[in-house]
């Protein structure tokens, strides 16, 4: 009796962490591939000819067209910099630089990965359509409701990911200690 | 209390094994990949302008709104497959995807490529071929070898503004793509 308990506990650790840690390392990834600057997650090995094991294994969980090395990156943020996850019932305000690059994009897409622009509005923000700081930074709202400046007008409800494609980067590239660098992302208020 | 956690960590080095076995087997076990999708646009040898995303529809390709894609799949145990044309002077770039869905080979026109499109796609034999100048080549040529035959090449183009979405779109459609005839 002790012998069949043991076996099965063992069989149930070994299916969740087998299973549980794949499932971790083709989603989050951070452990495995995915390299992460405050919220925002990108898997700068998809890109290359011979990805890894874990950045294949995602590549294929997404099929979809994914950037060559050369081409630029993908970052996502499915949370705020609180840790919080993005929700459309909050506004959201992002602060910063992002690294060098020939110019850069920024959609809303749910879990599905469909775009969540307001009915009408633009389905992205583009880098040479935004207004700055004097100190070059950016001051993008985020959200439904309505905001000054730059802003990212969203419909719907629930959750949401932020997806800033840098194209021709220097992200990772060892380019300089401050360039790479995101910016953060700060919840305000939610209805 | 030593075979309890024997048993324990048994199970763990079990679930490392699984967790190995998941990751390397994945690509092997999935039915719907890049290159499915990619076959149901039917861009053999020729240049296709992808629909453009739309607020509130699927993306299941992750193509980003601001950017116009062209597609065009090749093979090269029919050849070597030429891309050629001229594009507007905004920033694109181009990706060639194998069957696993991996970029192969990707530029720029930051690259010092300009305006100009003028690829030649060649497997091991025919650059070999070409290395023994038994294959003509025109001079100019942007040359790159291919590890395997089937291949989908992807041109992003990035018009300034969406007013020029079409115009765009209609310049990249220009682009050669295939064998050389």
């Amino acid at each position: 009796m002790r012998f069949v308990l043991l076996l099965l506990v063992s069989i149930a650790i070994a299916l969740a962490t087998g299973f549980g840690l794949s499932y971790y390392a083709l989603t989050d990834g951070r452990l495995f591939g995915a390299a992460q600057i405050g919220p925002w997650i990108s898997w700068p090995d998809l890109g290359s000819s011979a990805p890894n094991p874990y950045s294949r294994g995602h590549l294929t969980r997404e099929a979809a067209l994914q950037l060559g090395r050369a081409e630029g990156l993908k970052f996502v943020a499915t949370t705020d910099s609180a840790g919080d996850a993005l929700d459309l019932s909050c506004a959201y305000t992002l602060l910063g630089h992002v690294p060098v690059s020939s110019f850069w994009t920024l959609v809303a897409v749910d879990g599905e990965g469909v775009n969540l622009a307001a009915p009408g509005t633009d389905l992205a923000l583009r880098s040479s359509e935004i207004a700055r700081t004097n100190t070059g930074a950016m001051v993008i709202q985020v959200g439904k409701t309505l905001a000054p400046g730059n802003w990212l007008e969203l419909a719907g409800s629930g959750a949401f990911s932020l997806e800033l494609t840098l194209y021709d980067t220097t992200a990772f590239s060892g380019f300089g200690s401050d360039n790479d660098t995101m910016p953060t992302i700060t919840r305000g208020a939610c209805a | 209390m030593t075979r309890v956690i024997l048993w324990l960590l048994g199970g763990v080095l079990l679930g490392g094994i699984i967790h190995i076995l998941v990751i390397l087997t994945l690509p092997m076990l999935a039915d719907e990949t890049t290159w499915s999708r990619v076959s149901a646009f039917e861009a053999k040898n020729r240049m296709l302008i992808l629909p453009a995303v739309e607020a509130g529809q699927p993306n299941p390709l992750g193509l980003d709104p601001e950017l116009v894609y062209g597609l065009c799949q090749v093979d090269l145990d029919e050849g070597p497959a030429y891309l050629r044309g001229m594009l507007p002077d905004a920033f694109w770039s181009l990706a060639l995807f194998n069957e696993a869905g991996a970029v192969i080979y990707s530029t720029t026109n930051r690259d010092g490529i300009g305006q100009t499109v003028d690829l030649g796609i060649f497997n091991a034999d025919q650059t070999r071929l070409l290395a023994q100048q038994q294959l003509d080549i025109e001079e100019g040529l942007l040359v790159v070898e291919a590890p395997a035959d089937q291949l989908f090449a992807l041109v992003r183009l990035s018009p300034p503004h969406g007013v020029m979405s079409s115009r765009f779109a209609e310049r990249l459609a220009a682009i050669q793509c295939g064998p050389r005839r």
